[in-house]
């Protein structure tokens, strides 16, 4: 089959996105590129809806993975294994690009060669379905324009690497994470490791579909805290990853103050009690140490805004702590993430088959 | 044989290129929603691979610009599927070209998104590369210019 190099390839790694993949194609099909100049792959990781369906209406190739899922980082290996882009782009199933989004990311690699991969931020100018949605997206961008930014944070929500750059580090780990979140800013450690320059563009913005409710917010934070604390490692990562929302929540206070905020403000509500001197004190130095965030809030959304968001953000806040703690404890007493017997098992004797067996980076 | 299903949105005519070439007869089927269109297999130690040709409707495509995006030699482990809406004009010829090729024959009006989703519900691999017929002939073209101007 005489199939010609392309310039770049976009991979959409899918789980049951039928709700949002036919939008995030379309906008990825509407970006200013040449017809022929680029691929879009959609990775269905065992949808149990029409994800590969709905693909295959925009996409130049489907994967079609099946057996049982394999998490956002398996699906973009397997992605990348078949892309014949000397670009990879990665855009999450619930992820609009605009236009320009993806031509300025492939202008921007083409401008500095020492540049490995480079991604866009959340965007803070488009409203949100809801609250709690709008709280989150511009918690995200927070992270991003205030620590993130210039470090070696690499996000696959929209985020692009050269091939080449990709396959030398051993691409994703999908060895270790088997569920999503960290596995983009374990990337770009790698890379930063390997001596490539990593760039989030807080300029190049793509706005996210995904609803949020408070629930799934505090479930978002608990796993990543988890999985953060117990795969990388706290303090270790800290310095290389600052832009994680997980950083981002307990940089201005030591997880014990958020808990201890979060318990005297739980108390404050209970019937019979009263806010006591210790709780306003508390409530102080939460708001006084979250100060630069709440005035961000304040600037994009207005004081109201800001005032709304505070308890749900102590509430976040608190769910971090206590989960990193978690992660903390797992850490120490069962060790690093590591898939299942079988898989390891499977993997030390190097059982071939499809889809193939996680591999390590 | 026709299977007449309730609630079925398009109507598709499937054969074979084997049996139109042999008895030019069609194997019919109407698609339902049903998702066991694809062909159950056993577990693989490699993906299996589709290749969907999708011709938009009225759309003539030379059969040699077809072979040429097609797997040479042997093309056994890549399933080919040419999905076209409505009947093309030189379905003979592109069945000779291709002769492993299944062909997937649309009503005449299916748009090419939902051709495609048809196409590939009816494809086995695990990676389907899916090309446009109207590109083919397109980058065909594109080649002959440049071979006349070089």
């Amino acid at each position: 089959m005489s199939l010609p190099q392309l310039r770049l390839s976009v991979i959409v790694p899918a789980r049951n996105a039928a709700s949002t993949l036919g939008t995030v194609l379309t906008a990825v099909r509407a970006s200013q590129l040449p017809p022929n100049s680029y691929e879009i792959i959609v990775v269905d990781d065992c949808s149990g809806d029409a994800s590969a369906a709905i693909g295959a209406r925009y996409a130049d190739v489907v994967v079609r993975l099946n057996g049982r899922v394999a998490g956002p980082a398996y699906a973009r290996n397997r992605g990348a294994e078949v892309a014949r882009g000397e670009v990879i782009a990665f855009v999450d199933a619930d992820v609009i690009v605009a236009p320009d989004t993806l031509p300025r990311m492939l202008a921007a690699l083409d401008t500095s060669p020492t540049l490995g991969g480079v991604s866009a931020s959340h965007d803070d100018e488009k409203e949100a379905p809801n609250f709690v949605t709008e709280y989150w997206n511009l918690l995200l961008r927070f992270g991003e324009e205030r620590y993130a930014a210039g470090r070696a944070h690499f996000a696959s929500g929209c985020g692009a690497v050269r091939r080449e750059v990709l396959e030398s580090v051993g691409k994703y780990d999908e060895w270790r994470f088997a569920t999503g979140c960290l596995e983009s800013l374990e990337l770009g450690r790698r890379l930063h490791e390997a001596g490539h320059d990593v760039l989030l563009d807080p300029a190049l913005k793509v706005s996210h579909l995904t609803r949020w409710t408070l629930g799934s917010v505090c479930r978002e934070v608990w796993s990543r805290s988890v999985l953060l604390a117990r795969s990388l490692g706290y303090q270790r990562t800290r310095a290389l990853i600052p832009g994680e929302v997980v950083f981002t929540l307990s940089r201005a206070l030591t997880p014990i103050v958020a808990i201890g905020a979060t318990l005297s403000l739980a108390a404050a509500f209970l019937p019979g009690l009263y806010v006591s001197s210790e709780t306003a004190v508390a409530l102080a130095v939460l708001l006084l140490a979250n100060h630069s965030m709440h005035g961000f809030f304040a600037k994009s959304r207005g004081v109201g805004f800001a005032v709304a968001a505070a308890p749900i953000h102590l509430c976040v806040q608190g769910v971090s702590a206590v989960a990193l703690c978690a992660g903390w404890i797992l850490r120490d007493a069962v060790g690093d993430i590591v898939p299942d017997a079988t898989t390891q098992a499977y993997s030390e004797v190097g059982l071939q088959t499809w889809p193939p067996i996680p591999r390590r980076p | 044989m026709l299977a007449p299903v309730v609630g079925t949105a398009v109507q598709t005519f499937w054969f074979t290129n084997q049996n139109f070439l042999s008895t030019v007869t069609m194997t019919h089927a109407i698609l339902d929603d049903s998702p066991n269109q694809m062909p159950t297999s056993p577990r693989r130690l490699t993906p299996r691979n589709s290749l969907i040709v999708v011709l938009p409707e009225n759309h003539t495509i030379s059969p040699a610009g077809l072979a040429d995006r097609l797997p040479r030699g042997d093309t056994s482990d890549v399933d080919v599927i040419v999905a076209c809406a409505g009947q093309p004009v030189n379905l003979h010829a592109l069945q000779r070209t291709v002769s492993d090729a299944q062909f997937l024959l649309a009503p005449a009006g299916t748009s090419m998104e939902d051709l495609r989703e048809l196409a590939l519900q009816r494809a086995p691999g695990d990676i389907v590369t899916l090309l446009s017929g109207a590109l083919i002939d397109a980058s065909a073209s594109e080649q002959a210019e440049i071979l006349k101007s070089s």
